[in-house]
């Protein structure tokens, strides 16, 4: 490309581009028929050249930023030579170009006549795919071959002819045929707007300019991203957090990574972390990528496209055969809680490099609750959901309480929405007072969901952590409080473990709560007056006000005693 | 109407207040006052005084109000002192809201304060099943503790929310007889009232906004009455609803959360009136004005609604996949996609080498560049400015002088000089950047719901609307463009076109098919007779009354609801809502699912008066002076070339073709090449693209 591009056209190619990606995102959302996608938006779009390079993606969910470029590297692979118009390819191998089998990727090659311009893809996270626990997401599995219908490249379409077997394996193989093949046609029905926008393009630009405009999209971004590690300082920073266990084998498991910041790229290595594990929370590479470029995108000040010119001044490096670059056959459906740990590392990691900027632990998506079986009648149901805590305490601000993890932005499931499904009604969901890591900045507080059951059998199946490694504090912020699991039955309470599967009866209750996160700065240097706001609002207690801020707040109306306060602070210093 | 008959339109924005008179048919006078923040009745009689002129105060009819004054005291938090009783174990569901923030990867993100703080949120022990059936009955003692402690509290205003409600109001009910005996009537909001609609959490806040707003709603029509009545003009006031239908005060005070988005749904409601009178089908309306734009989508006539709206959420992104950022209110709100494109957006290009405009703007104040009050940022207006559409020496007819070498200089040293272009191709670009946000957001509206927009006519209206609306159109495959008279006022003058309304609805869930037809007609029943009482105390007979019946209905399994139309309470008509229900389903993604039962979720009643007013006002204002030509440059490898300038007047119903410009007091018309511009009898300008789609 020697001729000098229109540097506002290609503005306008980018946004057009985005404006592709959104309508194909919003597509899956309006008719998808799981709540995944439709209320959590636990999906992905996206746009590549002919040469498979991502150059846009409609992001719902941060943590898919990396899983494309894999993907298409496991079509172009297989169908390299044989890629025809009309074609869908489909595929959920983690180690052929997927992350776990409930993510479904579908990718459409886009011609225009006999000349191939780009790909344009969607990725769903699907209620039921098979194995042996409903949902999809059991860390109980110990290989891949438990974890459900695992499906290679392959065509979905074949020159514009549906595959009418692959759709009847799949329905085979999953408890609710009806709602997988629905979400499906969700997919199909994006990657067709996708592909109609494509085609716009090329009609507007010209097919030739298109590629180069493509091309410098790509290098600009890959400029903006430079900048911005260049504006970081250099050094290497290294840090360490950890899984409790993988619910087979005792734990615990480190993640451990070392970031190099060198000039204007910036390398993440994860060397010193765990072999992999039994259990199914194995991390694929590509889904470790994704968690790192999720993470060093949020401490950028740029609006960052989204393809794959940001990731080029990143480089991950992570041996095989450990929890983030598993070898098959490792069981990898819950690896969600992994990237969880991955990114609380990665973070903690930044922290030394940018203390102004990142927070303290957050309690992010760690928990999956799935709770199957079936009625009467033989039907099955299955219920899935992932429940959030809260963030971290920052060096500015106090952690969000009750909010999405910062790498993935979930919406939660309205409870009347639940009760109108599923033999399922919800007795509490809110906050947990004095459950937050202090700090001068506390952290957000930890989140209590009880589920009363009411049908006469089922299957309960968690995913949940921090029992043992609590979500830390920064700065001297404190750590936040642990996760628990209780079953109700008959009127007694017992802890379950982080990582069960157990029989549920009729009217058990079962209560979980998430993790409270970690707080930033020294807690006795917290403004007494936003712990006497919280008091007042029952977010903390009069005596953890004492105990952890040395505040000390009197009075029926509370109000503090300011120099109560002080003597306080004053023998702690 | 009685022939002579006088009525004012009253839009109060954040800025400025509108007032335009009409009496008939004929625009007799229009002011524009700077809005009075501490009592906004002083600048709205301010308005109709210096509009009423020599006129009989008596003589005016009726008032039709816009107002934000709900949403600015959301977003200056400044409502009631709220309180909120709930659910035992769910306290925490309006602060929870729906988890997300708003942009991902912003780690900066505070939410905004919860309307009811938690210290006033009260639980009480209660609890009925998805069926309506009681699990836990309710205590009504319990809800009285909970009313003193409100009361000890200073709490002004109680909402009352409990989950599963919409399937039996009673424990809602049985608590609002109980907060009775400690707050007037007016100072409690059920939510089975407000909205008895399934999902919490959209209930929940829906309720407590309304219990928020309630009152200073009501003191502040009060009021404006009074105010009015002094003045001599002691005509009702009507209030613009966030659907954009309009009810009397005594509606909007009990209801307020239903005027939130009072403003900018008179703008589209006045482009859907301006499509009838011109018989266009499709329509999207672009409102463009100094900070934001607006698109909205209008078919047969109708604007869009969304089932919901979030008050205060930000709008940087043209994206609408991430929301969650301000207070949620479901309720049926004209469907707008707002970006921060507008005259005073800024420009700028980062370190990737990208042109940015907005979201980010000057204001009014220090404005753009070329306004000389101190603003250094080149903005939108600079670069029409130096592109030469805006006019070189003044604006707002005359009234703002304007420096064109400031805007020059600006778009110099901060487009072209990073970026190593020449200095119109910054402003040039910068003004398709603009356009391309304002196209992304419009495909939001548009063909987010499958509809092809280039069967679409372009309304165009604001003081930057008609400046960009041409080549927006044009790079939407749009072929023609309409400009009302006086766009800077359309919205206001739409005031008086509007029919009055009502919306109801009630959420009833079950399969087609399986469901109880007498269930089916009992709600609908008690929704029209809720709407009979409010059109009698408006004063209007039934038989006056307009009547709508539609459901929200969708495929078993699916979360979202397409709203279908209905004929009435019958088994067959809900099997033929159905059959509407899967056509509206393969019209907007493409597919019906054979497989798949389909659920009723909601029933919705409308009521309607239609407003006697034809839509279209002739003005009588005297065009200025025909302007000089002037260079403008219009790209695609040209030079700046003279443009000839001409008033609105000087175009007839043969085609001029581009390039010109159409100065206007309150706006600019840019034609460029490839476009032709007429003029029709009603005064509105027709601008078609000569090759269709640019």
């Amino acid at each position: 490309m020697t001729k000098r591009l229109d540097p506002i056209t290609i503005d306008l190619v980018g946004h057009a581009l985005g404006s592709i990606a959104d309508e194909m995102a919003l597509t899956i959302i309006r008719t998808a028929h799981s709540s995944n996608l439709t209320n959590s938006m636990d999906l992905s779009s996206a746009l590549c050249d002919a040469k498979g390079r991502l150059i846009v993606q409609g992001l719902t969910l941060p943590l898919h930023l990396g899983s494309v470029p894999d993907c298409m590297d496991a079509v172009l692979n297989r169908f390299g030579d044989e890629i025809r118009p009309g074609d869908v390819y489909i595929l959920n191998d983690p180690y052929d170009g997927g992350t776990h089998l409930p993510d479904i990727y579908l990718v459409q090659p886009v011609f225009l006549e006999d000349r191939l311009l780009g790909y344009t893809a969607s990725i769903a996270h699907h209620t039921d795919i098979g194995g042996k626990v409903a949902g999809g997401n059991g860390c109980d599995a110990t290989e891949i071959y438990q974890e459900g219908f695992r499906i290679p490249p392959t065509r979905l379409f074949d020159g514009g002819q549906r595959n009418p077997w692959l759709e009847q394996l799949l329905s085979r193989n999953v408890r609710i045929p009806y709602q997988v093949l629905g979400d499906l046609r969700a997919q199909i029905a994006a990657c067709h707007v996708g592909h109609e926008g494509m085609l716009g393009l090329a009609a507007e630009y010209g097919v030739d300019a298109l590629e180069g405009y493509f091309e410098e999209i790509l290098n600009r971004t890959e400029r903006l991203a430079r900048h911005e590690i260049s504006r970081m300082p250099d050094g290497e920073y290294e840090f360490t957090d950890y899984i409790d266990d993988d619910g087979i084998d005792p734990g615990p498991i480190p993640i451990k990574v070392r970031l190099t910041i060198e000039g204007d790229s910036l390398t993440a290595d994860f060397t010193g972390t765990a072999p992999q594990v039994k259990g199914g929370i194995n991390s694929v590479i590509a889904f470790t990528k994704s968690t790192v470029y999720a993470c060093v995108r949020c401490v950028m000040e740029s609006e960052m496209p989204n393809n794959s010119g940001y990731f080029r001044p990143i480089k991950v490096v992570a041996p095989e055969g450990t929890i983030v670059n598993p070898n098959p056959p490792a069981a990898v459906a819950a690896r969600g809680l992994t990237a969880f740990r991955i990114a609380d590392a990665v973070f903690g990691a930044l922290a030394k490099a940018l203390p102004d900027k990142v927070p303290a632990c957050e309690m992010g998506g760690d928990t999956g609750v799935s709770i199957g079986g079936y009625y009467p009648n033989g039907d099955s149901y299955v219920f899935l959901e992932f429940l959030h805590g809260s963030w971290g305490g920052r060096p500015f601000a106090d952690g969000v309480d009750g909010c999405a993890s910062t790498i993935v932005n979930f919406s939660n499931n309205p409870v009347e929405m639940i009760e109108a499904r599923q033999p399922l009604r919800l007795e509490a969901f809110g906050y947990i007072p004095d459950s937050s890591g202090p700090g001068k900045y506390r952290g957000g507080l930890a989140i209590l969901r009880e589920y009363r059951f009411l049908q006469d059998r089922g299957i309960l199946q968690l995913r949940t952590d921090r029992y043992d490694h609590l979500p830390y504090g920064l700065a001297g912020g404190g750590t936040g409080t642990p996760s628990r699991n209780v079953l109700v039955r008959d009127g007694r309470s017992r802890k379950i473990g982080g990582k069960v599967t157990i029989d549920l009866r009729r009217d058990d209750l079962y209560r979980h709560a998430v993790a409270g996160a970690g707080g930033h700065g020294d807690p006795m240097e917290r403004d007494p007056a936003a712990v006497l706001e919280d008091v007042i609002d029952g977010k903390i207690s009069r005596s953890h006000a004492l105990k952890a801020y040395g505040v000390v707040v009197t009075g029926g109306r509370p109000r503090i005693d300011l120099e109560a306060t002080n003597r306080e602070r004053n023998t702690r210093r | 109407m009685t022939a002579g008959e006088i009525r004012l339109g009253v839009d109060v924005g954040g800025t400025f207040t509108d007032v335009v008179l009409t009496r008939d048919s004929d625009l007799l006078g229009a002011a524009k006052v700077p809005s009075s923040p501490t009592d906004y009745a002083e600048a709205i009689l301010d308005g109709a005084l210096r509009t009423l002129g020599d006129n009989d105060p008596a003589r005016v009819r009726d008032i039709v109000h816009a107002t934000t004054v709900a949403t600015n005291a959301i977003l200056e938090n400044r409502g009631a002192r709220t309180g909120l009783i709930t659910t035992k174990g769910f306290r925490d569901i309006l602060e929870i809201g729906r988890l997300r923030y708003p942009r991902l990867y912003d780690l900066t993100w505070v939410r905004p304060p919860p309307l009811a703080r938690r210290a006033l949120r009260l639980e009480v022990a209660e609890r009925v099943d998805n069926q309506g059936t009681v699990i836990t009955p309710i205590d009504g003692g319990e809800c009285e503790r909970a009313a003193r402690r409100l009361v000890r509290e200073g709490v002004e205003s109680v909402a009352v929310c409990f989950l599963n409600s919409y399937a039996n109001p009673a424990h809602e009910r049985l608590c609002g007889e109980m907060l009775e005996k400690y707050f007037p009537r007016e100072r409690i909001s059920l939510s089975v009232d407000v909205l008895p609609q399934i999902r919490e959490y959209d209930r929940t806040s829906t309720t407590v906004i309304n219990a928020y707003v309630r009152p200073l709603v009501e003191s502040y029509l009060a009021n404006l009455s009074t105010e009015l009545g002094e003045a001599g003009i002691q005509s009702p006031v009507l209030v613009m609803q966030s659907h954009g239908g309009i009810v009397d005060s005594a509606s909007a005070s009990e209801m307020p959360a239903q005027i939130i988005e009072s403003g900018p749904a008179a703008g589209v409601v006045a482009a859907a009136k301006l499509a009838r009178n011109l018989g266009l089908e499709r329509v999207i309306s672009l409102d463009m004005g100094g900070t934001t734009a607006k698109a909205a989508t209008i078919e047969d006539f109708e604007p869009h609604l969304s089932a919901e709206y979030e008050v205060g959420s930000q709008m940087s992104w043209a994206s609408r996949l991430n929301r969650g950022g301000g207070y949620l209110l479901r309720l049926p709100t004209v469907d707008l996609a707002e970006i921060g494109a507008g005259g005073g957006s800024i420009i700028r290009v980062d370190a990737g080498g990208s042109l940015h405009v907005g979201p980010q703007s000057a204001g009014a104040d220090p404005g753009p560049a070329c306004y000389s009050r101190g603003g250094e940022d080149a903005t939108l207006t600079d670069a029409n400015v130096v592109l030469g559409y805006l006019n070189q020496d003044a604006l707002v007819g005359g009234e703002l002088p304007i420096d064109a070498t400031k805007s020059r200089r600006a778009v110099e040293r901060q487009v072209a000089g990073p970026l190593g272009i020449g200095c119109r191709e910054a402003a040039r670009g910068a003004h398709l950047v603009a356009n391309s946000t304002m196209v992304r957001a419009v495909r939001s509206v548009s063909t987010e719901r499958g509809r092809d927009v280039r069967t679409y006519t372009l309304i165009a209206f604001g003081g930057n609307g008609p400046v960009h609306a041409a080549e927006m159109a044009g790079s939407l495959g749009i072929s023609e463009v309409v400009v009302p008279p006086s766009p800077g006022l359309f919205s206001s003058i739409g005031l008086l076109t509007t029919d009055l309304e009502r919306h109801l609805s009630q959420t009833l869930i079950g399969i087609v098919g399986e469901i109880d037809a007498a269930r089916y007609s009992t709600a609908l029943d008690g929704l029209e007779s809720r709407a009979r009482r409010a059109f009698k105390s408006m004063g209007h007979p039934w038989s006056a009354v307009e009547t709508k019946i539609e459901l929200d209905m969708r495929y078993e399994g699916q979360s979202f609801e397409l709203t279908v139309p209905a004929e009435g309470a019958t088994a067959s008509a809900l099997r033929k809502a159905a059959d509407a229900f899967e056509s509206e389903h393969e019209r907007t993604y493409g597919h019906r699912a054979h497989d798949s039962r389909v659920e009723l979720v909601t029933l919705r009643f409308v009521g309607r008066v239609k407003s006697a007013s034809a839509g279209a006002f002739t003005t009588r204002a005297e065009p200025p002076a025909a302007p000089a030509p002037r260079p403008a440059y219009f790209g695609r490898g040209g030079d700046y070339e003279t443009t000839e300038v001409v008033t609105r007047s000087a175009l007839r119903d043969s085609p001029r073709p581009g390039p010109l410009i159409v100065e206007e007091y309150d706006s600019t018309i840019v034609v460029p090449p490839g476009w032709s511009a007429t003029c029709d009898a009603s005064g509105n300008v027709r601008l078609v693209s000569a090759g269709g789609a640019a």
